[in-house]
């Protein structure tokens, strides 16, 4: 018999039956969704240049493994922080936010009809219209940082309903504006 | 666990007193390199008579084994026992070659050829071109070899990776690292501009059966591949195929025997390495059959036959371009025998906008910069070396209800890697499930390549939905996976090192290392008494060093362990038990996990330390909202 449905991602350690570890706390940041990106590269790179398996690979195997299993951790905390998206699902989480009942109620119908229309705006501007298609993007941008914004100042607030569903526009929103690029091909 | 050696940036390790040997060799299709580097300057090592590389061939005879040179002599007169580029068949199924014209597969179920010297698998073919590398380059060292790096091409999955391995280990070399050939070109490459600011490269590596294409950023002190690309089944083989062939058709030979075919496959590789600097060959077939003597090829020809094979690559190309989501290429760089062929670089320069370099010559800059990231990997650092940052190629998954894949890991993932997704059961009272790993980028399973299988079994009746099951992917720094799924009610769980399915078993490789060290009059009890008491005195040596550095971190009560356990691996570490020894090792590094992850902590603290200051000075800046 085979796995049944997904159920949400989970933050795991890398290191087996030992408790997740804060991703915001591995990288000493405070845990909200508006961060400066570029430290936060200074940051992974300054602990992988102190925990990279290469660094270990001519000690004993038990430290081999457990580098490369702090480094998983970096590894996937970075991945998870550094794009808007996946830090805001992140953040909600974190919180104990039930991200499948947040998903099941929705964003709402207008902004789905929003959503609807733009698509079809999408679709209708040819890929060699350049100048549409930029124009079209600038505005997906433009509704992806309000939602943005709207989801930072909720879990700012700790308003974790209203930061669920403005995190859902976001990826809507986020998806859109990559189909929406003007070099996509 | 230990990690009691924390390693601090800029500092080489203070024990290093005696610089350690270890080589790079990469493992190609049709020939293979050994270098080392010697802390001062790199060198490819020669055979005898001069000659860097060695073909990837290995003659099985009814009495005796001849590799390289010696075997390819043999290929016309025994050819089922002479085996050629037997890499694109590591870690492979053998459906996969059942129809191959060129290959004379042995009976059974697995993949191995049937040669004078009985079956031979891929994996043993390979171990016996790694054994020759590593016999010719121990007298020339001087020195036992202490590790080596392996080249594999970045787009090799799972299965080919770990039969690499494999072969190493029958070889008797130990792998500090698999690195991907075009990470290590771009090492050779990237070694002299580590004073620019920032630039991408990108590495289009043709090789005789596999095509890699990788992209890399260079920065201050960090070397990070940002997206990889390729095929594994993809080289000048290819091209040599096509015109055999060719050849073939003109002679009207609708059947042709299989030494037909190997004379057809040389001239062809003759006529194509001619047409690197001819605009025509004529190439005498006279041997081959009747109906002609002569043929002429000229590089049109040759060009118009592979031009579709060209065109496989360069859309490869263009995918991980995208992938990599990179405005500009600054630099080209070719590697791979393959892209002497003109038309390839004419492609390449095309594809990119850029003329391609080759100062480094392509037949050996892989092993250039394998040898110089072993140097670094077996402890020789000087300190100032960049860090390598290497992606997985190919996304990693799990098969769901109705056969679709849920993806846990994405491809260009920077590893190591952990990545975990909880499931749940499909049927009411369902017991156990079959945990089925995949690999590729499809969404449906039968359209990706099939990894593992396992079983978990003793989840406790509930109704479908009501069980949560936690499924962990772990891929570490060789890009080997490991998948563990763990029951979260009743704590049931199984896990498995994804092991090839077409490679060998443990038990068929602990019996070949055993007739090797009988043939080679090694005691294999002695080996791993050595082996357990250098693990042995390594963790004793790095328990004093912390213990002075971080003592302050215990209890007194924790410290007292610790030293209760020392004390006994001290014990045992002069008897004659590896065993024993391996025990005592593994307690003390148990007990030693606390201490390790306190250290871990206040080391992670000092690392973000440099960063912080910077931080008050670099502006507040808002994501670009992607």
């Amino acid at each position: 018999m085979r796995l049944r449905r997904k159920l949400h991602r989970l933050i795991v350690n890398a290191t087996p039956g030992a408790p997740a570890r804060d991703y915001f706390a591995l990288f000493q940041i405070q845990p909200e969704l508006t961060l400066d990106e570029a430290t936060l590269e200074q940051s992974y790179h300054a602990l992988l240049a102190k925990f990279h398996p290469d660094l270990y690979a001519g000690q004993s195997q038990m430290e081999q493994r457990m580098a490369a299993q702090l480094c998983a951790d970096i590894n996937s905390a970075y991945q998870t922080l550094s794009h808007e998206v996946t830090r805001a699902e992140y953040l909600l989480s974190r919180a104990g936010v039930d991200l499948e009942a947040a998903e099941r109620q929705g964003v709402g119908g207008e902004f789905l009809m929003k959503q609807i229309m733009l698509r079809e705006r999408l679709e209708e501007t040819p890929s060699d219209d350049a100048t549409a298609r930029e124009a079209l993007h600038a505005e997906i941008t433009t509704l992806y940082q309000s939602s943005r914004d709207g989801c930072a100042q909720s879990i700012a607030a700790s308003d974790w309903s209203a930061a669920a569903r403005c995190w859902q526009e976001m990826c809507f929103l986020s998806k859109l504006q990559e189909a929406a690029r003007p070099e996509a091909r | 666990m230990a990690l009691l050696q924390i390693a601090e940036p800029g500092v080489g390790p203070e024990s290093n007193t005696q610089r350690k040997v270890a080589v790079g060799i990469d493992l190609g299709t049709t020939n293979s390199l050994i270098a080392h580097f010697d802390g001062a300057s790199l060198q490819v090592l020669q055979d005898g008579s001069g000659s860097p590389s060695l073909p990837s061939v290995v003659y099985f005879g009814a009495s005796d084994v001849r590799i390289g040179q010696a075997a390819m002599a043999q290929a016309s007169a025994e050819p089922a026992n002479t085996i050629a580029s037997a890499k694109r068949m590591l870690g492979r199924a053998r459906e996969e070659f059942e129809d191959d014209p060129y290959v004379t597969l042995a009976p059974g179920d697995t993949l191995a050829f049937a040669t004078a010297a009985g079956a031979k698998t891929p994996v043993e073919v390979a171990a016996a071109i790694l054994a020759a590398l590593r016999e010719r380059a121990e007298p020339q060292l001087d020195a036992p070899i202490s590790g080596a790096v392996i080249t594999v091409p970045a787009y090799f999955d799972d299965a080919q990776r770990q039969a690499t391995r494999q072969a190493a280990e029958l070889a008797g070399i130990k792998v500090l690292r698999l690195l991907n050939e075009p990470t290590a070109a771009a090492v050779a490459y990237g070694l002299d501009e580590q004073a620019e600011e920032s630039s991408v490269l990108a590495v289009y590596d043709l090789g005789g059966g596999t095509f890699d294409v990788s992209l890399l950023r260079m920065r201050k002190g960090i070397f990070e591949v940002l997206a990889t690309g390729g095929d594994s089944a993809l080289g000048g083989d290819d091209f040599d195929r096509a015109l055999a062939d060719h050849i073939l058709a003109e002679l009207a030979l609708a059947n042709p025997s299989s030494t037909q075919r190997r004379k057809a496959l040389q001239s062809a590789r003759d006529a194509k390495e001619a047409l690197t600097e001819q605009e025509s060959v004529t190439l005498d077939v006279s041997d081959l059959a009747e109906a002609l003597s002569e043929i002429t090829i000229d590089r049109s020809l040759l060009d118009s036959l592979i031009a579709p094979f060209i065109e496989r690559t360069l859309h490869a190309c263009r995918e991980t371009l995208a992938d990599a989501e990179v405005a500009a290429v600054d630099r080209v760089v070719l590697v791979g025998g393959s892209t002497r062929t003109p038309s390839v670089r004419k492609a390449v320069a095309e594809c990119f906008g850029l003329e391609p370099l080759c100062s480094l010559d392509p037949d050996q800059v892989v092993a250039m910069g394998a040898a110089r990231q072993a140097d670094i990997l077996v402890g020789n650092r000087a300190g100032d070396e960049a860090l390598l940052l290497d992606v997985i190629p190919l996304s990693l998954g799990l098969e769901t209800y109705g056969g679709l894949v849920e993806r846990i890991i994405d491809r260009n993932s920077t590893i190591p890697v952990a990545r975990a997704q909880e499931f749940t059961t499909a049927r009411d009272g369902q017991t156990g499930l079959i945990v089925h790993v995949v690999q590729g980028e499809r969404e449906r399973v039968e359209d990706c390549r099939s990894l593992a299988q396992f079983e978990l079994k003793g989840i406790p009746p509930m109704v479908a939905g009501a069980a949560r099951i936690e499924v962990t992917f772990r891929v570490d720094a060789d890009g080997i996976l490991e998948v563990t799924a763990l029951e979260q009610e009743t704590g049931a769980r199984s896990d498995v090192v994804v092991k090839p399915a077409f490679g060998l078993s443990e038990g068929q490789i602990t019996e070949m290392l055993k007739a090797g060290y009988e043939h080679a009059g090694e005691d294999m009890q002695a080996r791993k008494l050595g082996e357990a008491q250098v693990e042995a005195e390594g963790l004793l040596a790095g328990l004093r060093a912390a213990l002075a550095k971080d003592g302050d971190l215990l209890s007194d009560a924790e410290l007292r362990d610790l030293e209760q356990n020392a004390a006994a691996l001290e014990a045992v570490m002069a008897g004659n038990q590896p065993e024993a020894i391996r025990d005592a090792t593994e307690s003390l590094g148990r007990a030693t996990e606390t201490f390790a992850a306190r250290r871990m902590d206040r080391s992670i603290q000092a690392a973000l330390q440099g960063v912080a200051i910077t931080d008050l000075e670099s502006d507040q800046e808002q994501g670009d909202g992607r």
